[in-house]
């Protein structure tokens, strides 16, 4: 049961107090994507959706105004940071708080569309990702309470795997699942995306992607599997 | 019911919360039946509730031992190498707060709330990073809410344009759903109506 299993041998740790943030061949690469990621979301301009209209030859352009503009890249931006933390973090409350806020930008960024149907999907998504909270801090502290530690590498070399500690896990498997819109639950975060804006939208795709990976990872680790 | 069906209700956003809730409590009802298996040897320990009210601490139930600036208080840290000052940081009182606790034995949660008063170690120190992002979500949740209050809820008068086009949109909507209810309607009369003959 080693946390090289997974992810290949440890490249180095970035010590902040009790949070140790770790790197290792797995976590570099997907941290350097997300980052190179968000630097090209920063960089880049909102697509402007042309619609052809019937009975003339005349064309609707629906285009994002300026002010909404920049809002959504800060929140973008915002959300690409957030993904790249819950990366390389190694401390299992440190991921689910990257994890939240991950989700509420996630609907700020749709926050300012103004279409009903995109805006009743996220408020939709809003009160999943109210709920999440509940499984996924509530399973973090439960592995706390049955192990005493939330630290990944005290975690990983930890003799036995208590029932409590499987339950823990499966909670916040439940909760990442709501969080990132996995099956069955894509309906509402496939919704959103119905808007112009596509990079920045985009970030919202790409960070519940980046977070199913690692926290398969996470789990794994957690109920010692390999 | 058929698997094609099953997808249809998936597909539709309303649905999703429901069956989230539906899960999660599923999930939950499972952990009545799981074995509690504390660890003993816990990270952030607590003192036994009411013991330190008993011993008659003077800031109780908050008390972390140690003594200002001479002794440290007990913290214990994953990795104490990484918290070279830990335990200082729990027995610090500002000025005000020790002369508070060193009158009355009744102030000490109000001691611990007060700013400058007992600090937690564990959250502004070996756990100081989570703080951070506790903090800045609540930033981002603000950032977002007043973004939208500034620019739709204040703006909004001044845009004729668009308040017509939302009642157009409404009325469009209240049309469309009066019609699905009068569909719905002529569907159950006729299938009653089957049923009768």
């Amino acid at each position: 049961m080693s946390l090289t299993s997974i992810g290949g041998d440890l490249l180095g740790t970035i010590p902040l107090g009790d949070i140790v943030l770790y790197l290792n061949p797995l976590h570099l690469f997907l941290f350097v994507t997300i980052i190179i990621f968000t630097i090209l979301i920063a960089i880049s301009r909102t697509e402007t959706q042309v619609e052809a209209m019937f009975g003339s030859l005349e064309e609707n352009k629906v285009s994002v105004g300026m002010k909404e503009f920049k809002h959504r890249r800060f929140l973008a931006i915002i959300c690409g940071l957030a993904t790249a933390g819950a990366m390389i973090t190694g401390d299992l409350f440190n991921f689910t708080l990257f994890m939240a806020l991950i989700g509420i930008v996630n609907i700020g960024i749709v926050s300012a569309v103004k279409q009903i149907d995109v805006l009743d999907s996220a408020y939709q998504y809003g009160l999943i990702a109210m709920m999440c909270g509940l499984p996924l801090f509530g399973g973090a502290a439960i592995i706390l309470a049955s192990t005493g530690t939330l630290s990944l590498f005290t975690l990983a070399a930890a003799p036995t795997v208590a029932p409590m500690t499987i339950f823990g896990a499966l909670m916040m498997l439940v909760g990442i699942a709501g969080e990132s819109g996995i099956a069955p639950f894509f309906a509402t975060k496939a919704e959103m995306f119905r808007t112009p804006g596509s990079p920045f939208i985009l970030i919202i795709h790409l960070s519940s992607l980046f977070i199913i990976v690692r926290s398969v990872e996470i789990l794994l680790i957690i109920i010692h599997v390999i | 019911m058929k698997i094609a069906k099953i997808w249809n209700k998936l597909a539709k956003p309303k649905n999703i919360p429901r069956l989230f809730a539906a899960i999660l409590a599923c999930v939950l009802i499972i952990g009545f039946v799981i074995p509690t298996a504390l660890d003993g040897d816990q990270l952030y320990p607590r003192p036994e509730p009411q013991s330190q009210m008993d011993a008659g601490l003077s800031i109780a139930p908050y008390d972390r031992g140690g003594e200002i600036l001479k002794e440290p208080g007990t913290t214990i840290a994953e990795y104490p190498e990484n918290s070279k000052y830990i335990g200082w940081i729990n027995s610090y009182m500002s000025p005000i707060a020790d002369t508070a606790r060193s009158i009355s034995p009744y102030f000490g949660t109000t001691i611990y709330s007060s700013p400058g008063g007992l600090i937690d170690e564990i959250l502004y120190y070996t756990r100081g990073f989570d703080t951070i992002l506790e903090s800045s979500i609540l930033m981002m949740a603000f950032i977002i809410a007043s973004w939208l209050m500034l620019n739709f809820t204040m703006d909004r008068r001044n845009e004729k344009e668009t308040i017509q086009n939302d009642v157009k949109r409404a009325i469009k909507s209240s049309d469309r759903i009066a019609n699905e209810v009068e569909e719905s309607n002529r569907k159950a009369r006729a299938k009653q109506r089957k049923r009768e003959s």
